[in-house]
Order: structure tokens, then C-alpha cells, then sequence
């Protein structure tokens, strides 16, 4: 398996992180209690944040290295609060490639990406009608469909009952697989962490990891 | 045209009486705010009079330096107070705002006085009261653009954040925001030439008739001013947004909001 990412000696905010390496094409999945910096963690992989001390390897670069919008667009993070245009699944679409200046996608594309996130609507329903666990799916699709190399994803299925969390995963973990897209995720769910993660690292207080799955970090 | 006539003092101090209704009004409505009516009346007052002695003394002994020196406390005195106003902004955003209104709002006043009127810019008696509409607007727009910026800036958060995410540019995401607060900067001067002259008659305007000049001299004054205004509006907002913004990211793209 190939490295993914290598985190040399990382500290933010006061919170130091131990060296952990994650594999490529592995599903890993992140947990520990709220506030010992994984969200914080997965903004300097995607490079919106840099730390304070230490160093991030991607694929063996350094992240600071990197374009930093070439970076966003091949490690996506999609983060815990969710954020839809006002208007329908389309408009939604349509303004999310815009920043990215790519075309609109088509019906088709739409409906794949929103039954890929267990998503049954019309691409011109209007979102502002959807529930908490509508909003998030449709999020979670826009992201998917911009074909990530890498998907951060905090919490995804945190607004989802447990079927359609596990259901959501399930598919999630066949796609990616089959398009070679490395997912990380938080998650506060044991249930789906033991289902579905390939490796895992569990952070402590103070952000010490108390284990793993999978060998993940040195 | 009829002479003027001097307000004596008696004649003058009827004009405050008019202020014992807004009193009443305002205890009647329940708007605690009679401290600050009186204390601002009594500082405007204060401020006018104080002027007054100073233009007079200017214009009795005119000097580029007083002129140079009574424009630089305009300029100073507005800027302190948009930056009082917007404690939010960065000192790279401080900068711009502060060039941008002393630059931008020299430009239209050295414009107007040099080019159109084609006097000089160190003449006090049009280089001041000139100044101080330009630079007060200016001064309006910017505090009225800086707001509504940062609004955006603090209920967009989690949009700016997303699409950072998503790998867009800081400049993609913030221009629009930028663009909207230019926009809400430019209306209420825009607005007000739509009913000038029908709604009301300009305080400008008003003041050039009630000292002798005939109406046709005051309202080509006024077409000029409202049209130099509305430039140092926008020019002045515009540099101040367009250079202010780019010190909200850094090189590595990364936003650095206000909270």
C-alpha cells in the first residue's frame, strides 16, 4: 500500500499530534472525544490551515509545497456543518462548479451522485425544504461528483438514522474502492468504525493515540 | 437679489425651542436617547461655532498651509472615525481604507477646484466646504460599506469555509461579497439624486440661495457637487474594499476572518 499521508511532529492550537501515517485507497477512520483536534487535523491535511510546528507529507510532499487549491480539489474536506445554496438540488450543483469552473453536470450525474448518498429526489426540488439528513446527503453528493482524489469527511453521517448511515457507508465504501478515492473520516459511531474502517486511529485526551486498526500510525 | 438678513442672537436661539418637541415626542414614544439629542445639538453647536472662527480667521488670512492643515483634519478626523467604527479590520485593511479615502477623496476635491471650477486647490473658500462634503460622504459610504462587508463576512462563514474546502480561491469566494457592499455604499447617494431638487432642496444649495447667490450659480454648484460625491463615493469605497479584502487571505489561500 502506498503512503497517503505522513505527519511529522504536528501541533495547533496548543494540541500536539502524534506522527501517524494513512494509506492510500484505505478507508480510515478517525475517533476520539469531541475537542482533541480532528477537524482541526483534517484542515491542515486539505492545507486550509497551517500548523504551527511540524510537517505534512502528501504522497510524500510537502503539503506547504503544494498548490494550494490544486491541493483542495485532490483532498476535499467535506466538513461537519453543512452548507447548501439556497435553491434547488440543480442550482446547487450548478454554484458549487462554478467555483470550481467546470460545467454544469447532467440529470443523470445529479441522480447518480444523490442515490450513490441514498438520496430518492428530483435534481429541481428545492433544498431549503429538506431535512437536516436531506442537506447533508446532497452536500456529501456535490463533494463526491467533484471526483476527489482523497475525501476528508467529518462526521457525514451525523445527521442520518442508523440504517441510512450504514446503508450511505456501505455505498460509499464500494465506490471508492472502485474509483481508487482514499476516505478519512470522524466519526463518533463505533458501530460504523467497526463495520467499515480498514485502519484506524483512535485519539486520546490531548490528542495521544490509544490505538489503531489497520497499523496507521507509527 | 434681496441682501441677507443677519440672524441676531434672540432670532437664532428661537430655532433651539424647536427642539422641546422632539423632546416630547421622543418621552412620549419612550426613546430613551434625550441625552444624546441634547449632547449632540450642544457639540454640533460647539463644532459649527468653532469652525466658524476658523474659516473666518482662514479667510481672512489665507495660506495654502491653513487650507493644507484644516483639509488634513477632515481627512484624519474621518478616518479615526471609520476605524473606531469597524474595530474588526486588519492593520493591512486599516491601510487600504485609510489611503483609499485620503487619496481617492484629494483626487475628486483637486479635480473639482482645479479642473472644473478652476480655481486653486489651496484656495480655503472652495477647497474647505468642498472638502467636507466630499470627504463626509466618502467618509458615510465607506463606514456603510465596511458594515455590510462584515456582516457577510461573519454569516457567510460556513459558505467561505465550504468552498475553501472545495479548492475556489479566497478571491472567487470574497468578491462577491465585496461587489454587494459596494453596491449598498452607492444606493443612498444614488438615491438621493433620484428626489434632489423635487423632494427636497440640498442643504448646499439652501445655503448658497440664503447668502445671495442666484439660484441658477446654486444649482449648477449643486449638479457638481452630487455628481463629485457620488465619484469620491465610489472610488473611495471601491479602493477601500478591493485593496482591504486581499489582507482577509494569505499566499497559501488561506482565509483569515474576523470573528
Amino acid at each position: 500500500m502506498k503512503e497517503l499521508f505522513r505527519t511529522l511532529g504536528l501541533a495547533v492550537n496548543g494540541i500536539h499530534y502524534p506522527d501517524m501515517i494513512t494509506e492510500e485507497n484505505k478507508i480510515t477512520f478517525l475517533t476520539g472525544p469531541s475537542g482533541c483536534g480532528k477537524s482541526t487535523l483534517f484542515r491542515i491535511l486539505n492545507g486550509t490551515l497551517d500548523p504551527e510546528e511540524g510537517s505534512v507529507l502528501y504522497l510524500g510532499q510537502d503539503v506547504r509545497e503544494l498548490d494550494p487549491l490544486t491541493h483542495r480539489r485532490e483532498v476535499s474536506l467535506v466538513s461537519q456543518s453543512v452548507f447548501l445554496f439556497p435553491g434547488t438540488i440543480r442550482e446547487n450543483f450548478r454554484q458549487f462548479y462554478q467555483f470550481r469552473e467546470l460545467p454544469e453536470p447532467d440529470t443523470e450525474k445529479i441522480h447518480f451522485f444523490l442515490s450513490l448518498c441514498c438520496l430518492v429526489a428530483d435534481p429541481d426540488t428545492d433544498c431549503t425544504t429538506f431535512s437536516g439528513g436531506e442537506k447533508q446527503r446532497v452536500y456529501l453528493a456535490v463533494f463526491l461528483s467533484l471526483r476527489p482524489r482523497v475525501l476528508l469527511l467529518d462526521e457525514p453521517t451525523s445527521a442520518l438514522d442508523t440504517t441510512t448511515s450504514r446503508l450511505l457507508l456501505k455505498n460509499l465504501a464500494e465506490y471508492s474502492k472502485k474509483e481508487g478515492i482514499s476516505l478519512l473520516m470522524i466519526s463518533h459511531d463505533p458501530g460504523l468504525a467497526d463495520e467499515y474502517a480498514e485502519s484506524r486511529i483512535l485519539f486520546g485526551e490531548g490528542c495521544r493515540i490509544t490505538g489503531e486498526g489497520g497499523g496507521s500510525h507509527e | 437679489m434681496n441682501e441677507i438678513i443677519q440672524l441676531n442672537i434672540l432670532q437664532f436661539s428661537l430655532i433651539y425651542l424647536l427642539l422641546i418637541l422632539v423632546l416630547i415626542l421622543m418621552k412620549k414614544s419612550k426613546i430613551s436617547q434625550s441625552k444624546l439629542l441634547l449632547l449632540g445639538t450642544f457639540r454640533m453647536s460647539l463644532q459649527l461655532v468653532l469652525a466658524g472662527f476658523i474659516l473666518t480667521a482662514i479667510f481672512e488670512n489665507p495660506h495654502p498651509l491653513f487650507t493644507i492643515a484644516y483639509v488634513a483634519a477632515m481627512v484624519i478626523f474621518s478616518i479615526t472615525r471609520i476605524l473606531r467604527k469597524n474595530p474588526w479590520l486588519n492593520s493591512s485593511f486599516r491601510w487600504s481604507v485609510s489611503l483609499s479615502l485620503t487619496l481617492t477623496g484629494l483626487f475628486i476635491l483637486g479635480y473639482f477646484t482645479q479642473i472644473v471650477i478652476g480655481v486653486s486647490l489651496f484656495n480655503p473658500q472652495y477647497t474647505i466646504p468642498l472638502a467636507g462634503m466630499i470627504i463626509g460622504n466618502a467618509m458615510t459610504g465607506i463606514t456603510l460599506a465596511l458594515k455590510t462587508f462584515h456582516e457577510s463576512l461573519t454569516s457567510g462563514r460556513n459558505r467561505m469555509e465550504t468552498l475553501l474546502n472545495l479548492g475556489a480561491s479566497p478571491k472567487q469566494i470574497l468578491l462577491p461579497d465585496v461587489n454587494r457592499a459596494l453596491e449598498t455604499a452607492l444606493l443612498p447617494t444614488m438615491n438621493s439624486m433620484l428626489g434632489m431638487g423635487i423632494i427636497a432642496l440640498p442643504g448646499m444649495m439652501t445655503g448658497q440661495i440664503l447668502s445671495g447667490t442666484s439660484p441658477s450659480t446654486a444649482i449648477l454648484y449643486q449638479i457638481a457637487i452630487m455628481v463629485a460625491i457620488t465619484a469620491a463615493v465610489c472610488l473611495a469605497v471601491f479602493c477601500s474594499l478591493h485593496f482591504g479584502y486581499r489582507s482577509l487571505y494569505n499566499q497559501r489561500n488561506q482565509l483569515n476572518l474576523p470573528r
